[in-house]
């Protein structure tokens, strides 16, 4: 579903921030890339939904190559992903039922469409009370919640969150991970950027680490810090 | 087409339209005002063009004999300008009538009758088709043999044509920087459009808006800037025209000759149509400078 075969991003100021990175993420997966601020956990993501573009490397996200797609054809990649971030970045002014709706008129769907798919997603992430509300109505997990069912609205087949629960109280954090593995469950692909190590330890999902933009450690079954388990914390 | 999907994208557009009134109401009345200037000047040189034709029709060549001449070298005369395909027409006018168009055109103010001869030589009429070849044609009719003299309103001629000339230039330039300053100010009202509306945008870009459907919000709200400024425009030209026509035709009577209808419904789609150009070509290049991501 996504590969990446000795990825390299360096930004115009001359950082490297992605070094040489081969990875494969297969359909269904669920992946955890973790690792320390500015260890290039964002800056990977960016490379999948062509917010950025690698220096060098080949790229392919749900068979198209991303790091040769044309400017024009963008809008076609995103349509595959859904992207989640850790402000929300929803809408103030438009209510949650239009919030999500929105991500499918801006792609020209058909109304009739609308009107069928936004309810789904909405009952999905458990929202379908507050459709009405503004996000300042809302709590900070139900507007992630909101941004979900915005990024799941268009069905895609992968999922990218970039900490999603970096705002989120340890309440709303947990409701957040069991909705993203329900939507595993139903067979998107999730990849999650974090630094949240309840989250990683709870789950014992595929763990990619990143150090200085390379890939450290990959482990089907792992822990937020190498070699540790659950409870454990790193001295210093 | 989808009238749900209709509702979303007008909405949009009227959104973004109210969104910053102010700047709306400026690029709407510099337009207004462009336009405004534009139909004057339309007007004015239609106008100018007709009375400057009126006149210049006006001016003959008069070339006069010499009293020697014979019959013969008259008639070669005659001959020689008749073929010149410059030439529209050609009169002969003898020396008596001379007189007579003298007295009366001067009212009887000059009184022949104490005149022992007429002094008049005869002379030959000349009329160009293009006023632009009348000093042409009267350096070639001078050379002529038999001619004495050649007079046509030289000073006139030159004095028209280079009026004209430079009237038109003017008027291009004053509207030039008018359709300048009209397209910056539309252009900078879509990028304030499109900085309050950057959140947007940027949403619209990450679940795979089309370059085109982000834009078009945009360029319609340039479309409907130029649109509604080139409407009042024409409101206000026609209500000048109501108002002080009348009152022109009072205070110079000979202006509705000298000035040709001019169709003004014609003029008023072409002044629309200008006005709709303004907004998109201004829009279009702010968008697209302002939304390159």
């Amino acid at each position: 579903m996504i590969s990446l075969r000795g990825v390299s991003l360096v930004y115009p100021n001359g950082v490297r921030a992605i070094d040489n990175v081969t990875l494969e993420i297969a359909k269904g997966d669920f992946v955890f890339l973790v690792g320390d601020s500015g260890t290039g956990k964002s800056s990977l993501l960016r490379l999948l939904y062509r917010e950025a573009r690698s220096s060098t490397g080949e790229i392919v996200v749900d068979g198209i190559r991303v790091d040769r797609l044309r400017r024009n054809r963008i809008p076609a990649l995103r349509r595959h992903l859904g992207v989640v971030f850790q402000d929300f970045k929803l809408l103030v002014d438009k209510t949650v039922w239009e919030n999500v709706a929105f991500a499918m008129q801006v792609t020209g769907a058909h109304t009739r469409d609308v009107m069928r798919q936004v309810p789904r997603v909405l009952d999905l992430v458990g929202l379908s009370h507050r459709s009405r509300m503004y996000p300042g109505e809302l709590s900070g997990g139900e507007q992630q919640r909101t941004a979900i069912a915005r990024a799941l609205v268009n069905n895609p087949k992968i999922l990218l969150c970039d900490e999603p629960t970096g705002n989120l109280d340890p309440a709303n954090t947990s409701e957040i991970t069991t909705l993203l593995q329900r939507i595993n469950l139903k067979g998107t692909t999730v990849v999650v950027a974090t630094h949240n190590q309840a989250v990683v330890d709870r789950m014992r999902r595929r763990v990619v680490r990143l150090v200085d933009g390379r890939v450290t450690t990959d482990e089907e079954r792992g822990y937020y810090y190498l070699g540790l388990g659950q409870g454990q914390v790193l001295s210093g | 087409m989808d009238s749900g999907k209709v509702k979303f994208f007008l909405g949009e557009v009227l959104r973004n339209f109210s969104r910053n009134a102010g700047m709306q109401v400026t690029a709407i009345g510099t337009v207004a005002i462009t336009i405004v200037l534009l139909g004057l000047f339309l007007f004015i040189r239609s106008a100018l063009a007709f009375a400057g034709s009126q006149l210049l029709d006006q001016i003959a060549i008069s070339a006069y004999l010499r009293a020697d001449a014979t019959p013969a070298q008259v008639a070669a005369i005659a001959r020689f300008v008749a073929r010149d395909p410059r030439v529209a027409s050609m009169q002969f006018v003898p020396k008596k009538e001379g007189l007579a168009e003298l007295r009366a055109r001067t009212n009887g103010a000059i009184d022949t009758a104490l005149l022992t001869e007429n002094p008049l030589p005869d002379k030959f009429r000349i009329k160009a088709r293009d006023p632009g070849d009348v000093a042409a044609i009267a350096a070639t009719v001078r050379r002529l043999t038999g001619v004495d003299n050649v007079v046509y309103g030289q000073k006139i001629v030159q004095r028209l044509l280079q009026l004209g000339a430079v009237l038109r230039r003017i008027g291009i330039g004053v509207i030039v920087v008018f359709f300048a300053v009209a397209g910056i100010i539309i252009s900078n009202t879509i990028r304030l459009t499109v900085f309050a509306r950057r959140r947007e945008i940027a949403i619209m870009q990450l679940v795979g808006a089309t370059n085109t459907y982000i834009r078009l919000p945009f360029i319609c709200e340039g479309l409907l800037d130029g649109v509604i400024g080139a409407l009042l425009a024409v409101a206000l030209l026609a209500a000048a025209r109501a108002a002080l026509w009348p009152r022109l035709l009072e205070a110079l009577p000979w202006a509705r000759l000298t000035v040709v209808p001019i169709d003004e419904r014609v003029l008023a789609a072409e002044l629309l149509l200008v006005g709709a150009a303004i907004g998109l070509v201004a829009s279009w290049i702010s968008v697209g400078r302002h939304l390159r991501a």
